[in-house]
């Protein structure tokens, strides 16, 4: 399916990016943002700002009620962590791979065009859908790697601050597994597909990367349900969405091929 | 085998911008083909038509036998590109260009490195092959393209102004490699270009076109037969016999058209005859520049007169 060519064409891409440091910065200090200093904030905050278990329960109260009845036991300080972690966390954690593939897709494709090397590729033996496709693939690639990366550190940080802190740990639940191989890739691919079907218009990358923020607008929405209480995140949710938008991804991405030939890319 | 046919080629981008017009023509297999018009006259659409960047409106053509708005890929294969908008990538050293370009062609790395060393190596850019492009002069970025282009070793160039915004000497060093490319390896180029005297040098056939018309083809002798087959002599002398048809240039000089070399001799004798002093004789034929110039004016004059 992938031929030697089209693996050259990914190697490119995506040593294209890591050689980059404004566009490589932007695509690791947000997802460490994210990641990393978010619930480190939340670790603190737990620690540190209640007085009293009283207080600090009426703050949380709402959000804890939530809460399925067996996981209200035990200590406040690592309820409230369970629920940062496996409910509040992978909602924020998809803009991860939004981002990531927003930023190198956009590189990839527009940003070949931008700086005029997509015409030297176009006259090379691959198809155009081969192209395309390694393209896309390079994305998806450096989505997931990202996205892996960043999970693997979130779990390295939560876990030794809570170890330090409060000497327990908390588990990730099933909902990160649903989230890491299902959701995030499905959601890395809608990404790019939306950006490379506006590659033949955009004319400049920041434009294109623009595309990737009607992304973020759904998550953030999911977001603000879980910090009032609307909605919580379980792995239920998360399978749902996850398969509605592996659904859309396909569909997308075969739709997508229909619209391009050379002619339309070098309007 | 024909290395090119293009038979009644069209491409119109709206109903009223026809950039080509119903062009044919043939180029046997290592022919260089000087394709010369002004800037806007149709040679980039042509060369984009024949890699299956564009799908023409009317008409067919034909790269080695295979149709370019079919199998694009194929044709790939067997081409090399230089437009103006084909780059490279800046962040990337010569050489590693070109290994990359080697690769996306289906060429080994290995053997990849050894054709980036031989090329840049000819072409002089082995000092600046670990440095990145984007420390590149117009001219090295114009070798490199050339190198990049030759990778896969293609039957076919087609290279767009590939000597625009060079120096003299750039140009020139391009130039030869282009010669020496056609002559050693038999490789077929397409050469658009507006540098009139540069052709000439290199190549083989012609086509003039304007505003997406071919208005000749042909060697540089068939495109003479279409203005002045003759030749023009410049002869300086203090003395000319009465009846001489002669044009009085500045300084003494007068041009006299002939039809051919045989009546040199005759106007000599006749001058020094009638006893003048011959200080100077040259004849030649018109120039590559001269025949497009009178080519693309006539075509004007057409224009105008249907006006």
């Amino acid at each position: 399916m992938i031929n030697p060519m089209q693996i050259a064409l990914i190697k490119k891409d995506l040593r294209n990016i890591t050689s980059n440091k404004r566009l490589f910065s932007v695509m690791l200090i947000v997802p460490l943002a994210l990641a990393v200093v978010l619930p480190s904030m939340f670790i603190l905050i737990t620690i540190f700002v209640p007085k009293s278990v009283s207080d600090f329960q009426s703050d949380f109260q709402s959000l804890l009620d939530l809460l399925p009845q067996s996981a209200q036991t035990g200590d406040p300080g690592h309820m409230v962590m369970n629920l940062v972690l496996n409910n509040i966390m992978p909602v924020i954690f998809l803009m991860i791979p939004i981002l990531t593939a927003s930023v190198m897709a956009s590189s990839s494709f527009v940003g070949e065009k931008e700086k005029r090397t997509l015409e030297t590729l176009l006259y090379c033996p691959l198809s155009l859908k081969q192209i395309f496709n390694a393209k896309i693939l390079a994305s998806f690639i450096m989505s997931m790697m990202v996205s892996f990366i960043s999970f693997i550190t979130m779990i390295l940080v939560v876990e030794t601050a809570m170890q330090l802190t409060m000497g327990s740990m908390i588990l990730p639940d099933i909902g990160w597994l649903i989230m890491m191989l299902l959701v995030s890739p499905a959601v890395s691919l809608i990404a790019i597909i939306l950006i490379v079907r506006g590659s033949a218009k955009a004319q400049s990358m920041e434009e294109s990367q623009q595309r990737g923020v009607f992304l973020i607008l759904p998550v953030i929405l999911l977001a603000v349900g879980q910090f009032t209480g609307i909605m919580l995140v379980n792995s239920w949710l998360l399978l749902g969405l996850g398969i509605i938008c592996a659904v859309i991804a396909l569909l997308a991405m075969k739709s997508s091929f229909r619209k391009f030939n050379y002619e339309t890319l070098f309007k | 085998m024909k290395a090119v046919i293009a038979n009644n080629l069209s491409k119109n981008f709206s109903q009223d911008k026809k950039a080509l017009d119903g062009v044919s023509f043939t180029l046997e297999e290592g022919a260089v083909f000087g394709f010369l018009g002004p800037n806007g006259a149709g040679k980039t659409t042509t060369v984009k038509l024949l890699n299956g960047m564009l799908m023409p409106t009317a008409g067919t053509c034909r790269v080695f036998d295979i149709d370019p708005a079919l199998e694009p890929e194929q044709v790939h294969k067997l081409s090399g590109v230089i437009t103006e908008h084909a780059q490279m990538y800046d962040n990337l050293t010569g050489f590693q260009n070109l290994v990359f370009y080697g690769s996306i062609f289906g060429i080994s790395v290995d053997e990849s490195r050894k054709r980036a060393l031989t090329f840049l190596d000819s072409l002089d850019l082995v000092d600046a092959k670990d440095q990145k492009l984007s420390a590149y002069s117009t001219g090295m970025r114009q070798r490199l393209s050339l190198a990049r282009a030759m990778i896969h070793k293609p039957k076919i160039l087609f290279l767009d102004e590939p000597t625009s915004g060079l120096d003299p000497e750039s140009a020139q060093s391009v130039n030869n490699l282009i010669k020496d490319l056609a002559r050693d390896n038999g490789t077929t180029v397409f050469l658009c270009t507006h540098q009139l005297r540069y052709a000439q040098e290199i190549c083989t056939n012609y086509g003039l076109i304007d505003e997406g018309v071919l208005l000749a083809v042909g060697d540089i002798g068939e495109l003479r037969a279409m203005v002045f087959s003759g030749m023009t002599i410049t002869i300086k002398a203090d003395y000319y016999p009465e009846g001489m048809s002669i044009h009085r240039n500045k300084d003494g000089y007068c041009e006299i058209n002939v039809q051919s070399e045989d009546e040199i001799p005759p106007i000599i004798r006749r001058i020094i005859n009638g006893g003048g002093n011959v200080y100077h004789v040259s004849a030649r034929q018109l120039s590559l520049e001269e025949i497009y110039f009178t080519l693309i004016e006539r075509r004007k004059e057409k224009r105008r007169a249907k006006k």
